[in-house]
């Protein structure tokens, strides 16, 4: 063997490696590897009649225009997206998020666009792996090209470009529901939030279960990853038990299975633990695990099912769990909280929802979720360009007060102002159900608590959700 | 008493199961001397080709498992002649990048063919458990001893007493001298690859099993095989036996006993454990418990 020919085999090995790895990543990829036709950044080049603009706007078409639909004559409108799509804890649901957000822009594209631009969130989309540095690095990438960011998944990676995005005056929807994005403090007026906090979807989940729950609750706990948005779930859950006078038996840190192998040490705290109900802030396999865990365990040891129940929501919940030898368990044991009714709701945003997508519902609640996250950045789009100014700052500018019609998927709100005041505080309860669809059925829509109802919302609940 | 049996054999359990992944590891290592840092994205694949053929295709367990084995084999051995094979004779450091490089691969495709659910086995055990007495033992747990047990002991036989596996030791102990002897070196690494990929994807069964199910990230999991060779030896299988099986059932033992009389320490201090581990034998016996002490002239 001559080593020339080795060079050429390994070149060749590591070519064909290279192929294939461009095309397992093809699809989330293909963005990132074209070079970036950035829009233009000049200053406003208005047309007689449409709105002054400045980045992320453009009077050419779009490259990749949402729904596949262009307008023609419309500029374009682009927005970033900053998610965890391949190999971060949360791709799962991500994906499908993702998938959400791209069929609302073709509706709205379908309808002729905003104020004479198609809007494309897919030029500028990123797979930041749940990763604060990530999220940054590929901010900074995106930044110079978008008008805003039509996702910016989770807590900490938001709060890394918290700062960056207020000095470019770029406003963003979260994927997520951290308490602290709905104050001004935190989110600097900049992330405009849908739906309750994971600190009021605790509450409201305890008041429902108070009402309707087999038993009176004796001692509430909680368990999720700390420093994420478990700690929003858990001060939400002793906050509800200072106002209950019922005691709070502690938070139960644990984390996601690929970093602590598996939830047994969670499993066996809640076994220890007095309280008899546990809010869960964790990932769907995690979730799985604990509640199975712990069913197994007392089926083991003789202890009466039902002794210990869960509270999960939206982010602990995938509807494959219903396949899972922790399903009978979930059955008996799992309530689930949501933020809104998922794919099969009743409002007129969810019948959108199903024209879009189609009547197969989607593989998770990734999707809805996805899809009513953009409504404040169309409202805010819209008003910016009934006022003439797409610019950034004319973008900003609309936020306080900004007027948001859910179409029903939530209750219509205003964002900024006093949180106290505007924050969302109804919920949807669930119950897994191996016939539905997304493997909940849902029990009640709309539901509010009066704890949560009574709760002043003057700051957030934790220092990091 | 209460506390010690449960948490021994949920130690042995798991320990059972880092003792087959570090095999897995210690296999290529005798065969190439390269630590192949691709076996935690061979071990997701054998948890979703088990999940296709028992779940998807609904063929009976057993036969799903074997068959996931057979394609992680497949698996193996053409990732060998395609990216290691040529790079024989190179430093191993550049082979090891290589195998970072097949990780990514290989876990990019996992993700592909995962996709955003989650994946279950469909093994019977679930959350089933047995009553010995008075003791109850968890069914999963039972299986990966058995099986993680079970398939590094066919594999000891298989090296010792097949004619194989005698050329797979000669390779592994002196590639010139077997290469002399009529070994086809190269087969012996692809074999190598095989049975090492077809041991992880059996891993891969393993940690499915239980209640909750896989998603692809779950692959970071066969990392902590790496405390395992570092204790055992890493090229020792019995070394990966043994310090797979400690390495478990201290940390079973810590997720019991921590929580009650080290509580100052922490929650899920037990994650820990196999890296405290690792740092102590790397000052006190850096070449593990069974693994051969490498003598330089300096």
């Amino acid at each position: 063997m001559n080593r020339p020919t080795r060079w050429r085999r390994t070149a060749g090995v590591l070519g064909a490696l290279a192929i294939l790895t461009a095309a397992c990543g093809a699809e989330e990829t293909a963005e990132e590897a074209a070079p970036a036709p950035a829009p233009e950044a000049e200053e406003a080049a208005p047309e007689e009649t449409g709105p002054v603009y400045d980045v992320g706007v453009t009077a050419e078409a779009c490259e990749n225009p949402a729904g596949g639909v262009s307008n023609a004559g419309n500029g374009c409108i682009y927005l970033g997206i900053l998610s965890d799509l391949t190999e971060g804890p949360f791709a799962p649901l991500a994906v499908v998020v993702q998938r959400g957000q791209q069929d609302f822009w073709g509706r709205v594209n379908g309808d002729g666009g905003v104020a004479g631009f198609d809007v494309d969130i897919d030029t500028y989309t990123r797979d930041t792996k749940y990763n604060p540095q990530d999220h940054a690095q590929a901010y900074r990438q995106i930044e110079p090209n978008i008008l805003a960011l039509a996702q910016s998944l989770g807590t900490p990676t938001t709060e890394a470009i918290l700062d960056s995005m207020d000095a470019d005056d770029v406003i963003a929807a979260p994927a997520g529901w951290w308490s602290g994005f709905n104050f001004e403090e935190n989110s600097k007026g900049l992330v405009l939030a849908s739906g309750y906090s994971y600190c009021l979807e605790s509450m409201i989940g305890l008041d429902w279960f108070t009402a309707n729950g087999p038993r009176p609750i004796g001692t509430v706990g909680a368990v999720g990853y700390p420093g994420d948005y478990g700690g929003d779930v858990a001060a939400g859950a002793e906050k509800w038990a200072a106002a209950n006078g019922v005691p709070f038996a502690g938070f139960i840190p644990t984390g996601p299975n690929f970093l602590v192998g598996s939830q047994d040490a969670a499993v066996g705290a809640i076994l220890e633990s007095d309280a008899d109900i546990f809010v869960l802030g964790v990932g769907p396999t995690e979730t799985a695990q604990i509640v199975g865990g712990v069913a197994a365990a007392q089926a083991a040891a003789g202890i009466p099912l039902g002794s210990k129940l869960f509270l999960g929501a939206g982010a602990t919940w995938n509807p494959a769990l219903m396949q899972s030898p922790a399903a009978p368990a979930l059955v008996g044991l799992y309530t689930n909280v949501s933020p809104w009714e998922d794919y099969d709701g009743e409002s007129a945003g969810h019948a959108a929802m199903r024209a879009a997508f189609g009547d197969e519902p989607p593989i998770n609640q990734g999707y809805s979720a996805g899809w009513t996250w953009q409504y404040p950045i169309l409202a805010a789009l819209e008003a910016a360009a009934a006022n003439g100014d797409l610019t950034r700052a004319g973008l900003r500018s609309v936020v306080d007060g900004l007027a948001v019609d859910y179409e029903g998927i939530l209750p219509s709100t205003s964002m900024g102002g006093d949180p106290n005041v505007n924050v969302t505080r109804t919920a949807a309860i669930g119950t897994p159900d191996a016939e539905q669809a997304n493997g909940l059925r849902t029990l009640a829509r709309g539901v509010t608590g009066a704890t949560a109802d009574a709760y002043e919302y003057t700051a957030a609940c934790s220092a990091a959700g | 008493m209460d506390l010690l049996l449960p948490g021994l054999l949920r130690g042995v359990g798991i320990g059972s199961l880092y003792a087959l992944l570090a095999v897995s590891f210690v296999i290529i290592y005798r065969a190439t001397t390269v630590v192949n840092f691709a076996q935690p994205a061979l071990m997701i694949l054998g948890s979703y080709f088990t999940a296709l053929f028992a779940v998807q295709l609904g063929l009976p367990f057993p036969l799903a498992v074997l068959l996931a084995m057979a394609a992680l084999a497949v698996v193996g051995a053409v990732t060998e002649r395609v990216a290691m094979r040529p790079l024989v004779g190179q430093p191993v450091f550049s082979a090891a990048m290589v195998t970072v490089g097949v990780f990514i691969v290989l876990t990019m495709v996992a993700n592909r063919l995962i996709g955003p659910g989650i994946i279950v086995v469909g093994d019977p055990w679930g959350i089933e458990f047995l009553r010995v007495g008075s003791l109850t033992v968890f069914q999963s747990d039972v299986a990966r001893t058995v099986l993680g047990l079970g398939a590094v002991g066919a594999v000891g036989l298989f090296l010792k007493r097949s004619r194989v596996g005698l050329a797979m030791r000669a390779t592994s102990l002196d590639q010139e001298t077997a290469l002399a002897q009529g070994v086809d070196v190269g087969r012996m690494f692809s074999l190598a690859w095989a049975i090492s990929a077809a041991l992880a994807g059996l891993a891969g069964m393993l940690v499915g099993t239980g209640s909750g199910g896989l998603e692809a990230t779950a692959a970071l999991i066969a990392l902590k095989a790496l405390p395992v060779i570092i204790l055992g030896g890493i090229d020792s299988i019995e070394g990966a036996v043994v310090a797979g099986l400690l390495v478990g059932v201290a940390e079973a033992l810590t997720r019991v006993y921590q929580p009650l009389y080290a509580p100052w320490l922490g929650a899920n201090f037990d994650v820990v454990v196999p890296y405290v581990i690792l740092m102590a034998t790397l000052m006190v016996r850096p070449y593990g418990l069974f693994g051969t002490p490498e003598v330089e002239r300096v």
